[in-house]
This record gives structure tokens, sequence and C-alpha cells, in this order.
């Protein structure tokens, strides 16, 4: 028990900080939550009228039966009516409003954030889970916030309006009541500490369930190939029990706390006709102030469940707030300079000084890497698997940032200029080519979205998928189902040499595919690439022998070091790998 | 709002009729403690005048008592019993939910996506839990409660209860005017938030992408534009219940109000007592929460059958593909293919991937298929363990028709290596150890041995035991494809499909697998496609696609000879071989 206790102390301390947090993003509505608060407190004032109202009818009308005086009574019932239906709506609405707001800053916050983590963050992560966290953690937040939150401000309204007439309906009463709250308090707290645990297991169990389901609907395929249908099936089932168990856990608490405050609002209930009982027999107390605090104690009590049912809103919401801090407290690991550099656009001059480079620790990927390449020249990169061809493309576009030396473009460090102006002047095409749902067209001018049709198409002609495209039914209005599962590897990749030409770079960076094209698509991808680094610095990553023939200068890497690095002229003479590969070249011409 | 929707509620309530139940009885008798509690009031306060002695105060207190413990345990019964079977039934659908998807098919998961299904699977059963559990006991509180006091009230004073009840067929009025827009637009909200669910997705599938092109603020627009509409599609919800509950609200007061006018006078005229009057008010009283409660049914209800017809848009699907009745299972299969005749159109394609193919396969045999940009290899592939359906023609395996066969004999008997195998985040021996968790050691080391993984898994720390990240983002593109093998070979497979299994790897290693397999797997057919066309030299049968029809078929010898396409390609990756060892 005590160690429960510790812990809630500590889970306590942590929600009020979270709590803070979350009030945080209503300061930009404080003007409105403020109006609301008054709206609600006004509506609980009216609620509670009408019992006063009735209590005034009993003991000044009624009881001394005369009727004058109870018209204006009645009118005032009407517009008090009339005033708490005009208020409930605009509680509702503005409440609403305010979530909806709070949910909409928060869910494109959250998105706009994902956007600043690095690649690694992404590897770490799975989709799902982030998924999650932007969708359904921001929706159970909202839903706090809506029933949650700024509603229990109408239950404290109410519990002290309801305090205050009792108070003064007959103090001594109310202090009779009052016996029955160290026992409430007392039930209320063995609750919490049991619901929060079970609530926050749940959750767990929730997350674990969704990340299972997400994964197996992904791998579908593989899952009836192997026949894992059965396996996978109990695997979610004894998850999915883990999960039931918990809910009926912190059911059950819910159960048994909820009716307990029933016990003891009757108690107080009790209380008051045995006491109150005898001091109207004693003609201390009028009639109509006995029925009338019967009245308002019954309705003490409802607003206590209230929030006891809140609290099980507000704790599922406190995990998810949670878990959307987390993620919006992950630090940006390659962050904008603060004074950047002004880059409108570059000339195209690559430079590396002395780079060096490790993924983690001092394992060095890139070691000692100077090479430069002046404007409009083309730089092929070869080197066996893992001799760190793409880690030093990575490097220039700053998916990571280097640890020693220095990589410049016209002369500037690329940490000095804003990402964003960086890889404007970029294009990258790669390997494995993801496609946008969406239409063709839309995914050619992803990086140039002024562009028009005319002016799609003549940049599709120039890298040769104007022809397949063109064949596709509705052509390039053609929509790309995700993942543009219905186009092949080698349509993908002209898409994506379209892309880069629409984006129209300064410096273009290809990391050529490797076997995943046939011949012909071959040629057609090799014409392409000519018409692509036309004009343009160029860094390739070739699998070619071909496209050694297009470029100015090569770099062979061998364990994240230069092994020869020159014009093909001065490579040649050299009589190294690249005379080798030249030779080998020279072959295939026969 | 369809009976269909309502059965499949009521099958749920059939299945948990004795929680449901119980649960219901004691909401009963709630309802019924919590309805004397007013009775108790009024005679005590019709008592009162009678100077009542401490033994009678204490009696009433009593009874007051008594009648809240009764309602106190009534309501920890319909909690327990009504909200754990709404639990249970939630339970019951999802599982449900996930065992279809395992019988669905791959036309299905190419119709609906997975961010929207995920949003059915979590979003859509939480309305229906809600529904189940929220709902009926609401509906039937509601509904005791109304008539109970209606009843009562009546009983009371006949005449008032006439007057004060006029008001309320406005709140039916309300109720069918409301239902129908507010069904549609509750499925707006949740339609959208599938789209936006689906956006978030695509976004960081294609972080990569999206950053080397810059569109960061393109797609925060764009996600801020999807955002501001789901704002405006839920504060449409909003206005609709902003105006229906406080109108049931104000109803109940114009009813107070009836009350106090009309009661008020007859307890003067003496017609009624007081204990009579505040008995009456007490009723009215409590018909403002079942009257808020019928809204709420509304909401939940238009919200838990919108949510059922979603769930029930995936347990209707049915697979196209499975067991044909009468299917028998002959045993290990041998492994000989045959297409006769096959053509076959993808589902919502507008021309067809394979046109009239004649293809045999001797069980034992080694088949390469190569081709052209979407000539049809895959599909080819894709036929055979009938992950699609061949609507013209048949692929016989072993001389009968793959539909003639259950398809977990196909499925078990038939290794399908993908260019991009799919890992699932669990260790490497768990993902390799698939089909068969019950392998051996010596079974696993064999595959491993097989597939080329041994110098891989030696790199890492934790060797087999490593856990492979989502998708397996922690392996190389080359370390998945061999897993892959790894997998499929586990299954002692007689057909083995490599669909551009090895593109990761180099052509030496490939070649190395390829070598391997033959000579440890025996008589095992192999059907390989693939764009390097040295690895299977050695192949039985060679056939070069064209655009869904066969346009070489031969051996490699016949096909040099003929100097076409194949020949062409064949020369010029022989050159790019020597490339790759150059530089190793």
């Amino acid at each position: 028990m005590s160690d429960l206790n510790r812990e809630s102390l500590r889970d306590i301390y942590k929600d009020w900080g979270l709590f803070g947090r979350i009030l945080g993003y209503l300061k930009p509505y404080g003007f409105l939550v403020t109006a609301v608060i008054v709206i609600l407190f006004v509506v609980s004032l009216l609620n509670l009228a009408g019992p006063y109202l009735t209590k005034i009818v009993i003991d000044d009308h009624i009881r001394p039966s005369k009727m004058e005086g109870v018209d204006r009574i009645a009118l005032l019932y009407l517009a008090v009516l009339l005033a708490s239906f005009g208020g409930q709506f605009l509680q509702t609405y503005l409440i609403q409003f305010i979530g909806q707001k709070v949910m909409f800053d928060l869910r494109t916050q959250v998105f706009a954030h994902l956007h600043k983590m690095s690649f690694s963050f992404f590897d770490r992560n799975p989709i799902g889970k982030v998924v999650t966290r932007v969708v359904n953690d921001v929706e159970v937040l909202n839903e706090m916030l809506t029933s949650g939150l700024i509603l229990i401000f109408n239950d404290l309204f109410t519990l002290a309006g309801i305090f205050c007439i009792m108070f003064y309906l007959d103090w001594r009463l109310t202090g009779v009541v009052c016996l029955v709250f160290p026992f409430l308090y007392w039930a209320t707290q063995a609750y919490r500490v049991r619901a929060r645990d079970a609530l926050r297991k749940n959750r767990a169990h929730v997350s674990g369930l969704n990340t299972f389901l997400e994964e197996n609907l992904a791998g579908m395929s593989t899952v009836q190939m192997f026949g894992r249908e059965e396996a996978h099936y109990e695997r979610f089932l004894s998850i999915h029990r883990e999960k039931l168990h918990e809910d009926l856990r912190s059911l059950q608490y819910n159960a048994l706390y909820v009716p307990s405050i029933d016990l003891f609002n009757s108690v107080g209930v009790g209380l008051v006709i045995w006491f109150g009982g005898g001091r109207f027999v004693q003609e201390e107390i009028q009639l109509g102030v006995l029925v009338a605090f019967l009245q308002y104690l019954q309705k003490f009590f409802d607003p206590v469940r209230d929030m006891a049912e809140k609290f099980n809103i507000i704790q599922t919401a406190m995990v998810s707030s949670e878990r959307i801090f987390e993620l919006l407290d992950t630090p940006e690991e390659i962050a904008n300079p603060p004074a950047p550099l002004p880059v409108r656009s570059v000339k195209g001059e690559v430079e590396f000084e002395k780079v060096w480079f490790a993924y983690t620790d001092e394992r060095w990927v890139l070691k000692d890497i100077s090479f430069s390449i002046r404007e409009g020249e083309s730089l092929a990169i070869v080197g066996a698997t893992g001799s760190g061809k793409s880690t030093l493309i990575n490097t220039l576009c700053r998916f990571y940032d280097i640890q020693k030396g220095a990589i410049r473009i016209d002369g500037m460090p690329i940490q000095q200029m804003r990402k964003e102006d960086l890889r404007r002047n970029l294009a990258l095409v790669q390997q494995d080519v993801y496609l946008f749902s969406g239409n063709v067209l839309d995914n050619i001018r992803l990086g140039n979205r002024n562009l028009g049709i005319e002016e799609v198409e003549t940049i599709a002609q120039a890298v040769n998928s104007h022809q397949f495209i063109d064949r596709l039914p509705y052509k390039y209005e053609h929509e790309i189902r995700e993942g543009g599962e219905s186009l092949s590897m080698g349509q993908r990749q002209l898409l994506s040499f379209a892309r880069a030409l629409a984006a129209d770079p300064r410096i273009l960076i290809l990391d050529e595919a490797t076997s995943s094209v046939d011949t012909e698509t071959e040629i057609q991808i090799q014409s392409a690439m000519r018409q692509l680094i036309q004009g343009r610095t160029s860094l390739i990553i070739a699998h070619r022998l071909s496209t050694l023939k297009h470029v100015d200068k090569v770099l062979v890497l061998k364990n994240g070091e230069i092994a020869e690095y020159g014009t093909q002229k001065e490579l040649l003479a050299k009589k190294g790998i690249f005379h080798k590969l030249h030779s080998l070249q020279a072959q295939s011409h026969i | 709002m369809s009976w269909n929707h309502l059965r499949f509620f009521v099958s749920y309530l059939i299945k948990y009729r004795i929680g449901v139940g119980l649960g219901i009885l004691a909401l009963l008798l709630t309802d019924f403690a919590g309805l004397a509690v007013p009775w108790i009031l009024k005679e005590f306060v019709d008592f009162l005048p009678r100077s009542p002695s401490q033994i009678d105060l204490l009696g009433f207190a009593g009874l007051l008592f008594a009648a809240a413990s009764i309602q106190a345990t009534g309501r920890f019964g319909w909690r327990k019993y009504l909200f754990g079977s709404s639990r249970r039934v939630e339970f019951d659908i999802l599982n449900r939910v996930f065992g279809h998807f395992l019988i669905l098919d791959r036309p299905f998961f190419q119709r609906l996506r997975i961010g929207d299904l995920m949003s059915r699977a979590t979003n859509d059963l939480r309305a229906v839990r809600d529904f189940m559990g929220l709902g009926l006991l609401i509906l039937v509180d509601s509904a005791v409660v109304i008539s109970a006091c209606f009843i009562l009230m009546t009983v009371i004073n006949p005449s008032l209860a006439f007057w004060v009840l006029l008001p309320l067929p406005l709140v039916s009025i309300l109720f069918f005017s409301y239902v129908e827009t507010i069904s549609r637009r509750h499925r707006e909200v949740q339609e959208h938030l599938s789209v936006i669910t689906e956006r978030v997705r695509e976004n960081i599938a294609g972080i990569r992408v999206l950053h080397s092109f810059v569109q960061e603020e393109h797609e925060k627009e764009k996600f801020r534009e999807l955002c501001r509409e789901y704002i405006i599609r839920n504060l449409r919800v909003t206005r609709l219940f902003g105006v229906f509950t406080p109108a049931l609200v104000f109803t109940i007061g114009i009813s107070g109000l009836i009350s106090l006018w009309i009661g008020g006078r007859a307890v003067i005229e003496g017609s009624m007592t007081l204990g009579d009057f505040v008995a009456f008010n007490g009723y009215l009283m409590q018909l403002s929460w079942p009257m808020m409660g019928v809204g709420y049914i509304i909401n939940l209800s238009q919200r838990g059958l919108v949510a059922v017809s979603r769930i029930d848009e995936i347990l209707s699907a049915e697979p196209v593909i499975r067991d044909r009745a009468g299917a028998v299972d002959p045993g290990t299969l041998e492994g000989g293919i045959e297409f006769r005749d096959v053509s076959f159109t993808y589902p919502a394609a507008a021309s067809p991937s394979l046109i009239g193919i004649d293809l045999r396969v001797n069980p034992g045999q080694k088949l390469a298929v190569t081709g052209l940009i979407g000539s049809g290899k895959s599909t080819l592939a894709l036929l055979i363990p009938r992950l699609y359906e061949v609507e013209e023609g048949a692929i016989l395996v072993d001389g009968r028709p793959v539909t003639d066969y259950p398809l977990e004999r196909l499925r078990r008997d038939i290794g399908y290596v993908e260019q991009n195998p799919f890992l699932f985040s669990a260790t490497l021996r768990e993902n390799i150890a698939l089909e068969r968790p019950d392998a051996t050691r010596e079974e696993i080391d064999e595959v491993i041995e097989n597939a080329g993984l041994v110098p891989d898994l030696a790199r890492f720390p934790e060797g087999l035991d490593t856990v492979v990240g989502e998708r397996g983002v922690s392996l190389s593109g080359g370390q998945k494809q061999r897993v892959a093998l790894a997998r499929a070979l586990i299954k002692k497979p007689r057909i083995l499909i490599l669909d551009d299994a090895f593109s990761s790897l180099d052509a030496e290693t490939e070649e190395i697998i390829l070598k391997r397999i033959h000579t440890q797997v025996r008589g095992i057919t192999t059907l390989i496609i693939t764009h390097r066309l040295p690895v299977v030299r050695d192949a039985d049968q060679i056939i070069v696609l064209d655009r869904g029809t066969i346009m070489e078929r031969g051996t490699h010898d016949e096909l040099m000879r003929v100097g076409g396409l194949y020949a062409r390609t064949c020369r010029n990756q022989a050159l790019a071989r020597e490339m790759e060892i150059t530089l190793q």
C-alpha cells in the first residue's frame, strides 16, 4: 500500500507537469476559455435556481396560501430557462470549438515536428507508432479537453455553489453533512491509485496491440504464404487478453467506487432527515428550507460522481499527452544554424575537405575524404558495397552531420546554410523510388509545383518517361496507388528522373539503381541520365561501366577511403583500378 | 440504420445474454430504488407536520439508506456486467476482424489502405463499444425512468401529469428531424479522420523524398488544410448537438414551470398535499437526465451504426481466393508446373498482364524468367501460389489445377521470395523460423548456411537473437533478401520462386547461393525471375517475356544462338560483372 502511495506521489507530480503543459495549449484561446468558464458559471447558477425558486413558492406562497406573486416567479423561471438554453448551446459550441482548435494546433505541431526529425529517428520508430501519436493520441487529448478538463469547472462551480447555498440555508445541517467527507476522500484516494495503475497498463497493451495489428496488415501476404495465420492469431489473442484483463480491472475499480458515492450520499441524506427532522419538530427550521436542503444535497454528489467518470478520461489522456510530448521533446538532431548564410541560387561548386564521418562512435565510415567538383562538372563515385558511397551522399544532403572536416558549396560550409536552402539546390535521385499517392503529374512536379502540364510533358520526354506515361489509362492524370505498386521498377526510376529534372537543381546527386531494371530500360535510363546531368554539377554513384564514359572525374572509394581520384585522363595514366575498369569497358565495344 | 447493422449488435447481445441480462436487472434495481427515494421523501414531508418522534425520523433515515444501498449495489452490478459485456464484445469483434484479415486476399488489401483499416479497427471499434455499453445502458435507463416517472406522476395527480407532460412530444419531433443529418455528419467526420491517418502514414513512409525535395512546408500546408476541414466537419456535428441537448433541458424546464403553476394552485386549493407536490417535482427532475440521455443515445447510436457499417465492410468482404469445396490434399507436391493458355488482368487494370501463356516445367527443373519492364514476370509468379486467381486458362501443379488444391498445401510446398520481403519486428531466428517455430538448431543452421547468412550473423553481436527493426529497417537490403530466402528454405519447399530475390546482392554471391540451393535441396523445382542473366545460364529453360507474352524460349545456348534480346543483354551483363570484380 505504501509503495503504491509513493508511486502515486511521483506520478501526481508528473501529471501536474503534463497538466500544466496541456493548459498551455489553451493559452491562445484565453479569452474564449474565460468566456466558457463564465458561461459555465452562469449556467450552473441558472440550473441551481430551479429548486430555490421552488422553495420560495412553497414557503412564501403555497404554505401561506397566497398565489399573488407566483406569476412573477414563474416568469423569472421562464427567463432562467431561456437563458440556460442559450448558455448551454454557447457552452457546448465554444468548448468544442476550443477543443478542435487546440487539437488542430497540437496535431499540426506534431506533424511539423516530425518533419524536423532526422532519418535515424524514423529508423528507430515504427510507422504505426508515429501515426498513432499524430492521430489517435491527439484525438484522445481532444476528448479530455472537451468532455473533461473544461467541464470540470462546471462540476467545481456546481459543487461550490451547492455548498454555499446549503451553508446559507442552514449551516448546522451543512456541518452534519460534512461528516461524510473524510470517508469520501479516503475512498477517492484508494480508487485513484489503483485505477491509474490499471489504466496505464491498459494503454501500454493498446499500443502493443495496434503495433502488432499494423505490422500484420502490412505483411499479410507473408503471413499467408507462410501459413502463420493461426500462430499470429494466437499471438494477437494473447496480447488482446492482457488488454482485456486491465480493461476489466479498471472497470471493476470504477464499478466499486462510483456506487460508493451513492452510499455516502444517502448517509448524508439520512443524517439530514434525522437531524433536520428533529430540528423541524422543535421548530428551529422551516419546512421549505428542509425540502430545499434535501434537494440540493441530492444534487451535491452528482458533480463528484461526474468527476470520477472524468478521471478515467483524464488518465487516458495523460498517457496520450505524455507520449505526444515525448515526441515533441525529441530534439532536432540536425538543426538550422542560428544565423544562416543567405543562399539563393548556387553556382554548383562542391568541395569536400578532409571529411570524417561515423554513424556511431568512432567507427568511421568516411575517412579523410577530400575532393572538389567545379560548376557543371560530373563526378562518378565507384566502390564496392559498404565502401561508403551512399554515406558520402547523405552527408552532402545533410541528412547526417559530419564529425570532422568541411563540406562546402560555392565555398560556403553547408552547416552554415539553412537545410532547406541547401536541399533546394540539390536533387537526389535514390535507388529505391518512393511515389506518393496522387497522380503522375503531381509526383513529377513534387519539387516544383508551378509547372504546367506542357512543361511536365517536355520534361518527361527528355527523360524517356513520356512514352509509358502516355500508355497509362489516364496518362498524366493517372492515379498512383500507395508506393506506386502499379508501376514497374524501371518506370518508377524514370519517373524519379523526371521528378529531379522538374526540380531543375544546380547540383544533381544520383544513386544509380543496381540491377532492378532490364536492358531495354537500362538504355532508356542511360540516355535519360545523360540528359539529366547536362549542364549540372553531378555526383553519380555508378554501378555501370557505361556510366563512367560520360563523366569528367572519377572517385574510387575503398573502405571509406579514397583509393583513386582524378580526371579520366589522370586515372588512366595511373594504371590502377580505374584503368582496369576502362579496359573492361573498351572490350565491351568489340 | 439498416436492420443488418442492428442484427450485428443483437448477435453479440445474445452471446453475452447472461452478463447483459444481469446488467439490465441490476439497472432496473438501481432505477426502482432511485424512484423510491422521492416517494420516501414525500412520505417524510407529509409526516413532518405530525411531529414525528426520533424513532420515526430514524426510520425514514434508515429507509432512505436501505434504498440507497440497493441503488449502490445495482449501480455496481450494471457497471460490472453491462460495461464488462461491452468490453468483451469489443474483444470479440476485434478478434473476429483480425481473424478475418488473416483470410482476406491481396485484392482486398489493395483496395483498402492500411491507415484506413487501422482506423476502423481502433476508432470505429471504440464507437461500437460505447454504443454497446453506454448506449444500451442509457437506452434501458431512459426507458425505465421515463415510463416509471410518467406512471408515478400520473398516480400522484393525473391532470397535473397530463399538463406537465404535454411539452414532451416536442422531443420526439426534434429527434426525428435530426437523426438523418446527424448520421451523415458523423460519417463525414469518421471518413475524414481516415484520410488524415493515411496522409500521416504516407508522409512518414516517404519522408526521405519529401525532405530531399524540400517539401516540408508544402506538406505541412496540405496537412493543415486537412485538419481545418476536420474542424469544420466536427463543428457541424456540434452545432446539431449544441441545440439538441439544451432543447431537451429546456423542455423539462417548461414542464417544471407548468408544475409549479398548476401544482402550486392545487396545493393551495387543497386538492393536492404538499408531499405529493414535492414528490411530483422530484420525479419531474429525475426526468431531465434520461431526456438528455435520449440525445446522447442518438449520438452514440449514430456513431455506433456508422462504425458498425465500416467494420462490417471488412467482415463481409469475401476473399476471392479460398479453398474450393471438395479440394483434396494429395500430400506433398512433386513440383511440376504447367501453364495452359493463361491470361490475366489485374482487378481495375485496363490491359491484361499476361496473354495466352503456355509453359511446362518438370519436377526438379529450373526455369528462368526474364523480360522487359512490366512484361508480366512477377504476375506469372504470383499466380502459382494463388496470390491472385487466374480467370482464363489454367495453371496446373503436378497435373492438377491449382484451384483444386487446398491453399495450405500450395503455400506450404511453394517457397516464394520477393524482391522487397516483409520481415517482422522480431528476432532473426523468429523471422527465419517463421513457418516452423519448432525448427531445430541444425535446421536453422543449415538454411542460414544455404542462404549465405553466416558471415552477416557473425557481425551481429547477438547473432540469431538480434531483433530486426520494424519491417527489417536495421538490416541491409541484401540481408533482408537472404533472411527471406532462409525462411522460405526452412519450409523445405518443393517449388521455389525467386522473384528478383537477390537484386541487392552482388552477382557472385547470388550465383553461389543459387548453386548451393540446387546441390543441397534435391529435386526442387525453381522458378527464377531475374535480370541477371549470367546466373541462370544453366537453367533448363529460359523464357523472355514481353508485354505478357513469351517472346523467346529455350536454353542458354539456344537463345545465344538466336541472338535476340537475351543474347544482347547477356553480353552487356557479363561486362558489368567484371567491373564489380575489379572494384572489390
